[in-house]
């Protein structure tokens, strides 16, 4: 760590920061990683967890809902009968159930929030708390020719990419890009708009003619940060890396299938694109640290059951396949894969006996998933109660969730960091003990 | 870039322990114990002074309470913490000394001065002492200021005096930390090292007390003493620091450099090709000083000093949508009112009292107001023409009816937008670096309880007789205009409706019918007689639309006239009878006062029940001994043309905070003052000092310097005006897409009142960070100064931005047209973008480019690009 860095992260004076921080923040980035990369596969709105990963088939039917179900390749765990895939690949994962926001804060304007920076934050206001993507941009960057925090699409169907925004600083914002989109310009701007030779050329001119301000550069900041920006941002449009993970063309067909194998053709809610579990694997592969993505639309208060049936089995066989590949290439030992929304659905259903049949807003139960990167293998943690509506063993708080993320990712989670403000403020602000029944 | 330099400050904690002056086996708990906590870290804000503590034991944050402090020392765990039998075994101790794991690690070593001092304390049974004979009456910081040399060391004394009348030297019981840790260290023990060029504050703390000093480090070795004359009395502040530190000034700047720096940091734009050119060529003087007269009166140096004050003001904070605000219609409003102030120049005392004193109605008839609030209403139109109507107000109501803008978060809005300080951290506790308590932020917000808007209450109508006059008028109106409405649509309309239905199948029949007839020859009055059916239909149908339009215009006023009602009756901003008393509450607790008293002031003020209690509040501010108004928008204006506060934060006028330059500071404000608070003065006299006008690049010897305008300092273009910068450059200009809104076609990125709908355009805000104008935020910091990668990548790839340089009506091709060689070509580009002429070496550069190219305007295109990617281009410098 250079001395600006550590002077940066632990030099608060203003605040009265003690030594101890900075001694925290030389810790900061001094754990040994378990995990390199992570993938986020977000459910925004809140997928059913009774449909799917806390099956409660004693229930009555007004409960259990129509879905059965089935045993999984780890004994005393079952899963919902749309999950066949991930059923047979139940020894890769952890299963999380005792995991909630406890309504503090719910609802989807603050809960994917919570979820999503280990700290419950408003879109705006003075504890802008980062994601952990934008974290790992700050202490830990990836190689210098691709970003290291990339989401796909968005961060989330209600709150938009609202939450990139962080004290970090814009510096440390995710690229949200849509490279499945053919138009999307944030795509176009990392892949370079000229043929390499021309840019090649392009970037000689430049040199010579950028030859102002530079007397003494490594006296200003401004200056030399600029020069050392510019760089990076040249390598990253020269590398090949990036463009060819987001060519799909490379993919086989075949391999694409699997993926895409039970997407819908028409659908009751949006429903996001599983090709992004294969782009998100693309990305991993390609050295990205961190990737992001939203899949579809969860909150299903109407037709849950309809929208299960379409939306599930896609899931299934997309999150199946990348933990599929992420281990065959022997990724996923060293990168982190979840699967979470930021709730879980009522378990009580809303007009059990209706097409419309649908599941409320359930803020005290849920499910995460969650493999590699140091989480165990075939391993459920906690339980609820008979009804699936609250945690009655190992219940744990999101600031437990986001402090074993950062425990594995190698970052102390007390790091202490200075708002634009100059306040200092941990990466978690909350004490909490990390989920250590779901880690190696 | 100042935020650079804060992290550069930082605490120095441990090192050796000095003598204890007082005998230590009697420490006393409230000057001693206490004070250790705080020195020794233990209840910081990350530490166990958290809201819930750490690891179940909790202080006080900073040690604001020292009686709970000891309360929950001696009860919580038993005696376990404290172990009155063996001292030793105490967990206060084991924990302190690392002897047991402990989260905040070894705070000190056992038998160190330290340990002994709680020990001892803990032996003779962990008394408190009396609380009021210990209270601080004054910490004083000796030397209070210092010239040392690089390598010189000397120790800091500091001195307390207690309410009993007694005088310690508590030296050893206080910490220490260095403001900027380049120029000067301080260890725990207090004492001071210089080690680079500057000056830098250094902060003491005792207990919950904070001291400041300064220590200035002259420059060390050769100098290259450029020899200038001052142009003002700022030069002379500044040269005189400079000659102290040993330091030379920069050279004055080009004439080129010189025109781009002053459009920019007036206009927010760059100046034209010709412009330069004229500039360049005119041998007057006097031409600085006339071009800064000349630019302090464009219409451009009013939309982006409106951008900054709406940043300031939160401008864009509308919304509650039960008194009828938006941010679609107030945003503009509050903007061009704020623009109007600007435009007219008023004194900005008088600005100031008309933003914090306004009321909806204004000493008005309520018949009045709801005159204006309806044309308010109606001119939400194309082209806007309630800004007009609106600018023209005397005073700005809609600055009360923003979120957020009432009682406590109101009241720290005023502070920090019109007094530069950040009382954030008071609402919950005291800073650990500042004076501000609660009571001082609660009672500073009692004189802003009682004028405010209305807001929605159920009992209004009975409460405000005279706007529930007006409330249920418009109510009625809309009622019975919606009757009238549906009565046309099923009546008149329906008829109209269907025959006109009747009519068009007609006319659909009819025109190609005689069109037929007209290529056969058919004769002449068969067809006239069609065509008068034809015209008779056409007739019906017409009506028909005429109709639908008017119940259409109908409708819309139906819509409009409950809003209007909402927020005649919920949104007006008036003196309210009563008024609750300034209460936080936060994690820390219920906090309620009942007094109102200025900030900075001991006595309260005394509020009748029949004036604005605001009125105080200005009054106060103007008066010339005021400590924060003039020194805020002072300071301010220098940091935008200078690129780093007197004070700095700019925000942060804190007694804490120290200025570089507390003379210059103190002789603009009176200059201010004395020119009766013209901003017009202000900018001018800045802008013609030469410390303003020298070149960015730094003489020999002077290359570190960051805080004495040693030279000029470069720094990143505003998102707004770095949009309308590359426009200008590639000759081209972007469509807002808010038509929907009213928005005028040609407007500049530097007006626009919040994000538009053009996605490139939100995409360059965002990424260059435009502050959200919302209260939620109070620092000034919120308006983003660094570089990151993502704005190399946008001006070098972003699609939109080659669009713009291949342009088939931008600036490329427009030269193309013209008859200009290729080397005049060049120039233009130069001149439109970094605004200078080129040098031989860049003529030659670009013109062997060009050969090199597969046709010239694919060459001048990649100039292009090349030069809006250099730093010369991103950077005001």
């Amino acid at each position: 760590m250079k001395r600006r860095d550590f002077l940066r992260i632990g030099g608060m004076g203003m605040c009265g920061v003690g030594t101890l921080d900075l001694i925290r923040a030389h810790a900061a980035t001094g754990i040994a990683p378990r995990a390199k990369q992570m993938i986020v596969c977000w459910l925004g709105g809140g997928p059913p967890h009774l449909d799917m990963f806390d099956m409660k088939p004693e229930t009555s039917e007004d409960y259990r809902g129509i879905f059965q179900p089935i045993d999984t390749r780890v004994p005393g765990l079952q899963v919902g009968e749309l999950l066949p895939e991930m059923a047979k690949r139940a020894d890769k994962y952890t299963v999380i159930r005792s995991v909630t926001t406890m309504n503090k804060p719910g609802d989807h304007a603050q809960a994917p929030l919570y979820w999503l920076t280990g700290n419950p934050r408003l879109t705006t206001g003075s504890d802008e708390f980062p994601m952990y993507g934008s974290v790992v941009n700050k202490l830990r960057p990836g190689p210098g020719d691709l970003p290291t925090f990339v989401v796909l699409d968005e961060i989330d169907v209600h709150t938009h990419n609202s939450l990139s925004r962080s004290f970090l600083g814009s510096a440390h914002s995710p690229f949200v890009m849509q490279p499945l989109k053919d138009k999307d310009a944030v795509t176009k701007m990392l892949t370079p708009q000229l043929e390499l030779p021309a840019f090649a050329r392009n970037a000689d001119l430049l040199k010579l003619l950028d030859n102002r301000l530079r007397k003494d550069d490594s006296q200003d900041e401004l200056i030399t940060g600029l020069d050392q920006h510019q760089q990076t941002a040249f390598n990253l449009l020269r590398s090949p890396k990036l463009r060819q993970a987001l060519d799909l063309s490379k993919e086989s067909p075949e391999s694409i299938a699997r993926f895409t194998r039970n997407k819908p053709a028409k659908a009751r809610y949006p429903i996001g694109d599983p090709l992004h579990f294969l782009l998100a694997r693309r990305l991993i592969e390609a050295g990205v640290p961190i990737v992001h993505f939203n899949l579809g639309y969860w909150d299903w208060h109407g037709e849950n059951f309809v929208a299960g049936k379409q939306q599930i089995p896609m899931f299934d066989a997309g999150l199946a396949a990348l933990l599929d590949d992420l281990d065959e290439r022997g990724l996923l030992d060293s990168t982190i894969v979840l699967a979470l929304g930021e709730m879980g659905r009522k378990p009580k259903i809303d007009k059990p006996h209706e097409t419309n049949a649908g599941r409320d807003h359930w803020d005290y139960a849920q499910f995460v998933i969650a493999a590699g990167g140091g989480f165990n293998r075939g391993c459920i943690v906690g339980g609820t109660d008979k009804l699936g509506e609250q945690v009655v063993d190992k219940f744990y708080k999101v600031e437990s969730f986001g402090r074993t993320l950062y425990h594995l990712l190698g970052i102390d989670p007390d790091t202490v960091i200075p708002t634009p403000a100059n306040r200092p403020v941990k990466l978690i602000a909350e004490e909490a003990p990390i989920i250590k029944e779901a880690i190696l | 870039m100042f935020r650079h330099l804060l992290f550069a400050a930082a605490i120095v904690l441990a090192g050796s322990w000095p003598a204890i002056a007082e005998d230590p086996s009697s420490p006393s708990y409230h000057r001693h114990v206490t004070a250790l906590f705080g020195r020794l870290g233990c209840n910081g804000g990350t530490c166990h002074g958290s809201v819930k503590g750490q690891n179940g034991f909790q202080l006080s944050l900073f040690g604001a309470d020292p009686v709970a402090d000891h309360r929950r020392l001696l009860r919580d765990h038993g005696t376990r913490r404290l172990n009155f039998l063996a001292p030793e075994q105490s967990l206060l101790l084991i924990k302190g000394a690392g002897l047991v794991p402990h989260g905040g690690g070894s705070r000190f070593r056992v038998g160190s001065a330290e340990y002994n001092l709680l020990r001892n304390w803990i032996a003779s049974g962990a008394i408190a002492d009396d609380p009021v004979r210990s209270q601080l009456k004054t910490l004083l910081v000796q030397p209070a200021s210092f010239r040392a040399n690089i390598g010189e060391s000397y120790p800091l004394k500091i001195e307390a005096t207690f309410a009993d009348g007694t005088t310690e030297d508590v030296t050893p019981y206080c910490s220490f930390e260095s403001f900027d840790r380049s120029v000067a260290t301080i260890n725990g023990t207090g004492v001071v090292k210089a080690v680079g060029t500057g000056d830098a504050g250094l902060l003491v703390r005792y207990r919950d007390q904070p001291a400041a000093t300064r220590v200035l480090v002259p420059h060390a070795g050769k100098t290259a003493m450029i020899d200038v004359q001052p142009k003002n009395f700022i030069d002379e502040h500044v040269l005189a620091t400079l000659k102290q530190l040993n330091l030379s000034p920069a050279e004055n700047c080009d004439d080129a450099t010189f025109l781009r720096r002053v459009s920019l940091d007036i206009a927010g734009q760059l100046p034209s090709p010709q412009m330069v050119r004229e500039f360049l060529n005119n041998n007057s003087p006097d031409k600085r000083a006339a071009i800064i007269e000349q630019l302090l009166v464009s219409p451009a140096h009013f939309d982006l000093w409106a951008m900054k004050f709406c940043d300031l003001l939160k401008g864009a904070d509308f919304g509650v949508y039960a008194d009828a605000f938006s941010k679609e219609h107030d945003a503009p409003r509050m903007q061009a009112w704020i623009r109007a102030r600007l435009a007219e120049n008023i004194p900005y005392d008088e600005f100031a009292e008309r933003i914090l004193t306004a009321t909806s109605r204004e000493g008005r008839s309520m018949e009045d107001y709801a005159n204006e609030v309806v044309s308010l209403f109606e001119g939400y139109a194309p082209d806007r023409p309630d800004l007009d109507l609106y600018s023209r107000r005397k005073t700005l109501d809609l600055f009360w009816q923003r979120r957020g803008s009432d009682g406590v978060r109101g009241a720290m809005q005023v502070a920090h937008a019109f007094l530069g300080l950040r009382l954030e951290c008071a609402q919950c506790h005291r800073h650990p670096n500042d004076n501000w308590q609660q009571e001082d932020l609660l009672d500073f917000a009692n004189l802003f309880m009682r004028v405010r808007t209305v807001g929605f209450q159920g009992d209004n109508e009975k409460k405000f007789a005279d706007a529930a006059v007006f409330f249920k008028k418009f109510n009625d109106e809309a009622k019975s205009l919606e009757a009238d409405i549906k009565q046309r649509k099923e009546g008149d309309g329906k008829k109209l409706e269907e025959e006109a239905k009747v009519a068009k199948t007609k006319s659909d029949k009819l025109t190609p019918e005689i069109a037929k007839l007209e290529k056969s020859g058919t004769a002449a009055e068969e067809i006239a007689n069609l065509r008068k059916e034809l015209e008779a239909a056409k007739e019906v149908m017409a009506r028909n639309e005429a109709y639908r339009q008017e119940v259409s215009k109908l409708d819309k006023r139906a819509k409009m006239l409950p809003e209007i009602a909402r927020r005649l009756l919920q949104g007006e901003c008036r003196l309210l009878p009563g008024g609750t008393p300034a209460k936080v509450t936060s994690t820390l607790g219920t906090r309620e006062s009942k007094t109102a008293r200025l900030l900075g002031e001991t006595e309260p003020v005394s509020l009748s029940d029949d004036s604005d209690p605001r009125q105080l509040v200005v009054d106060w501010m103007r008066k010339p001994d005021n400590p924060y108004f003039a020194r805020a928008i002072v300071n301010r204006v220098w940091a935008h043309y200078m690129g780093r506060g007197i004070i700095d934060p700019p925000d942060n006028l804190s007694a804490f905070n120290p200025a570089s330059h507390p003379d210059l500071l103190n002789e603009l404000c009176r200059g201010f003052i004395a020119s009766r608070f013209d901003l017009r003065w202000l900018h001018r006299t800045i802008l013609n000092s030469r410390t303003y006008q020298q070149s960015s690049l730094p003489a020999d010897g002077s290359e570190g310097d960051r805080t004495h305008y040693a030279s000029f300092a470069p720094r990143r273009l505003h998102a707004e005006v770095l949009l309308d910068a590359l426009n200008t450059a590639t000759g081209t200009s972007e469509n807002m897409d808010m038509k929907y809104y009213h928005w005028p076609e040609s407007v500049t990125t530097v007006q626009v009142p919040f994000a538009p709908r053009n996605a490139f355009v939100s995409f360059v805000l965002e990424t260059y960070g435009r502050p959200q104008r919302n209260a939620a935020v109070q620092c000034d910091c919120e308006r983003e100064s660094d570089v990151s990668i993502f704005h190399v990548l946008l001006l070098a790839n972003h699609p939109r931005v080659w669009e713009k340089i291949r342009d088939s009506n931008g600036r490329v091709a427009q030269l193309q047209k013209s008859m200009l060689d290729n080397d005049k070509k060049v120039e233009d580009l130069y001149l439109a973008t970094v605004c200078r002429l080129p040098t031989e070496m860049e003529r030659t550069a670009c013109d062997k480019f060009l050969a090199e190219s597969e046709s010239v305007e694919q060459g001048l295109q990649n100039v292009l690009w090349c030069l809006i990617n250099t730093r010369e281009f991103l950077l005001q410098h």
